[in-house]
């Protein structure tokens, strides 16, 4: 097997600059594979930790909330009754007026707009929090419209432009890698014609003697698998650089530091890196062996 | 060893058959030549032998296989227990001599112990154990042929199939390199070689298969290479 692995370093070397063009184009088609996976890991992650924290509001409406500290009301119980029963709804908290009005007073503190908010214009809520979450636009039609209901907000709609953003950059960096392994793809598969028609003696005389098919064709594919998997290696290594230079900068920034959790290190290299690895490898070893098969007879 | 049974072999681009209805066989042992001016289907019946190519129709046997058959994942097997060496010796020009005959053994996957202790006796063999460290383009033709002798031999093959091999050589090499083949074939070997070399077939009054334009034309046990030519 010493033979084998000797000719495929010997066919890398031979031609150099070729072989340097298809790790890069590799690298750089995973690079941007790898990135799409980071967004797509991210994503979810966003997903489940603003699930957790969002809800459905039923405001209810001045006459409901007024003076009901604690869903006293008829009406108010009625709702909350209703709501508690429903499969869709994992539990209903009660939000006074005045509760609403210490956490405005909270959240907006020192700011002008606190002088213009009395406890009377904000509504007394039922925080609904959905038992799935995707599902919450079924509480909003049910109970919009009914008695001693303002309105029904379903706040996932209000995150839906985050996350559509994000699916954007996603979508865009998963197309771009795309387009970058189709070029990748064809410059294996060039180089691998171009090495089996300057190793055509050898192989001829290798044929000769008796060598099989696989046996002279092994080089060639090993030659594949190592740009492949050299090309995933260097890739990781951007995605760590791109990693410590501009994400960590940006995520820790005023704007995205607490929106958006942070790529951990394990996040690259614990599983990017692996998955990269092995699809470099793998796409490698199928395109050289697809080439192979349609252009070399020998 | 080889038989071949109304063999005729059409290629597309050429109305004649290089090959015409050739029944020819030849024992295990033997030594014979296969003359015929160029183009007179000698390189063509070679070929088949090596499943290079496959006869349009007839039946190739070399041994036990029907080599027109045979499936191509088995063709190595074939090779594996036949040499060939040619006009223009096929060298590997980047490899020792000692690495060139190594190669027939490496690609087949014998193990690097064998490999050390069968090349030095196969060199010693072909009269070059001095020389193992050379590489091709320091050979004089006559050398660059016993490598290609030994690499075709170092397997032990039951056929050596010869292309010409003196085509390039003077006749006083080309002699040399005839006493290494009869020497191959007193070890068992069967040798067919393909030539032009009136000299040697005469000189030698081994058994003669003659093809003219693609027909069986002459086959003599003890022949000469012919009055007319």
């Amino acid at each position: 097997m010493m033979f084998v692995w000797r000719e495929a370093f010997a066919g890398l070397r031979r031609n150099l600059t070729m072989s340097i063009a298809m790790v890069i184009t590799t690298a750089i088609s995973l690079g941007l594979l790898g990135a799409g996976l980071l967004a797509v890991r991210t994503i979810d992650r966003t997903e489940d930790l603003y699930y957790s924290l969002i809800a459905v509001q039923v405001a209810l409406d001045e006459p409901t909330s007024a003076d009901d500290r604690d869903c006293s009301s008829p009406v108010c119980t009625g709702l909350r009754g209703e709501l508690e029963a429903s499969p869709l709804v994992a539990s209903v908290e009660y939000e006074s007026r005045d509760d609403a009005f210490a956490r405005f007073q909270r959240i907006y503190a020192g700011q002008s707009i606190l002088q213009l908010v009395r406890p009377q214009s904000l509504p007394a809520t039922l925080r609904v929090t959905m038992a799935d979450p995707l599902r919450g636009e079924e509480i909003v039609t049910q109970y919009t419209g009914r008695p001693g209901v303002r309105n029904v907000v379903d706040q996932r709609s209000t995150v839906a432009d985050l996350f559509s953003f994000l699916g954007s950059v996603r979508n865009a960096t998963f197309g771009l890698a795309v387009v970058q392994a189709l070029a990748a793809l064809l410059l294996i598969s060039n180089t691998i014609q171009l090495s089996a028609f300057t190793r055509r003696t050898e192989v001829g005389i290798m044929r000769l003697v008796g060598a099989t098919r696989w046996y002279t064709q092994v080089p060639f594919l090993i030659e594949a698998v190592v740009t492949g998997v050299v090309g995933a290696v260097l890739a990781t290594g951007g995605l760590v650089l791109g990693k410590v230079f501009f994400l960590d900068g940006l995520m820790s920034g005023r704007l995205l530091a607490n929106t958006i959790p942070p790529i951990g290190m394990s996040d690259v290299l614990g599983y990017v890196g692996p998955v990269l690895v092995v699809v470099g490898a793998v796409i490698a070893t199928a395109t050289g062996y697809v080439t192979l098969r349609l252009y070399v007879r020998t | 060893m080889i038989r071949l049974e109304n063999v005729s072999k059409v290629y597309p681009t050429s109305a004649r058959p290089a090959l015409d209805d050739v029944s020819v066989e030849v024992e295990r042992g033997e030594f014979a030549f296969l003359i015929g001016p160029s183009g007179s289907g000698k390189s063509t019946l070679l070929r088949l032998l090596i499943r290079e190519d496959v006869p349009s129709s007839g039946t190739v046997w070399v041994a036990n296989w029907n080599v027109g058959g045979l499936a191509g994942r088995r063709v190595p097997r074939l090779r594996q227990r036949m040499g060939c060496v040619f006009q223009d010796f096929r060298l590997l020009p980047n490899k020792t001599v000692a690495e060139n005959v190594a190669f027939a053994l490496e690609v087949i996957g014998k193990p690097r112990h064998t490999i050390r202790t069968v090349v030095p006796e196969v060199l010693d063999l072909v009269d070059l154990a001095g020389k193992a460290e050379r590489m091709p383009s320091e050979l004089s033709g006559g050398e660059a042929q016993r490598v290609a002798i030994a690499r075709a031999f170092v397997n032990r093959p039951l056929v050596l199939l010869a292309d010409e091999p003196t085509g390039n050589l003077d006749p006083e090499t080309s002699a040399g390199i005839m006493t290494l083949l009869e020497r191959i074939n007193r070890t068992g070997t069967t040798v067919l070689m393909a030539t032009h070399d009136r000299q040697i077939v005469d000189s030698m009054r081994r058994r003669v298969v003659e093809l003219s334009a693609g027909r069986l034309a002459r086959d003599d046990a003890r022949g000469v290479y012919g009055v007319a030519r």
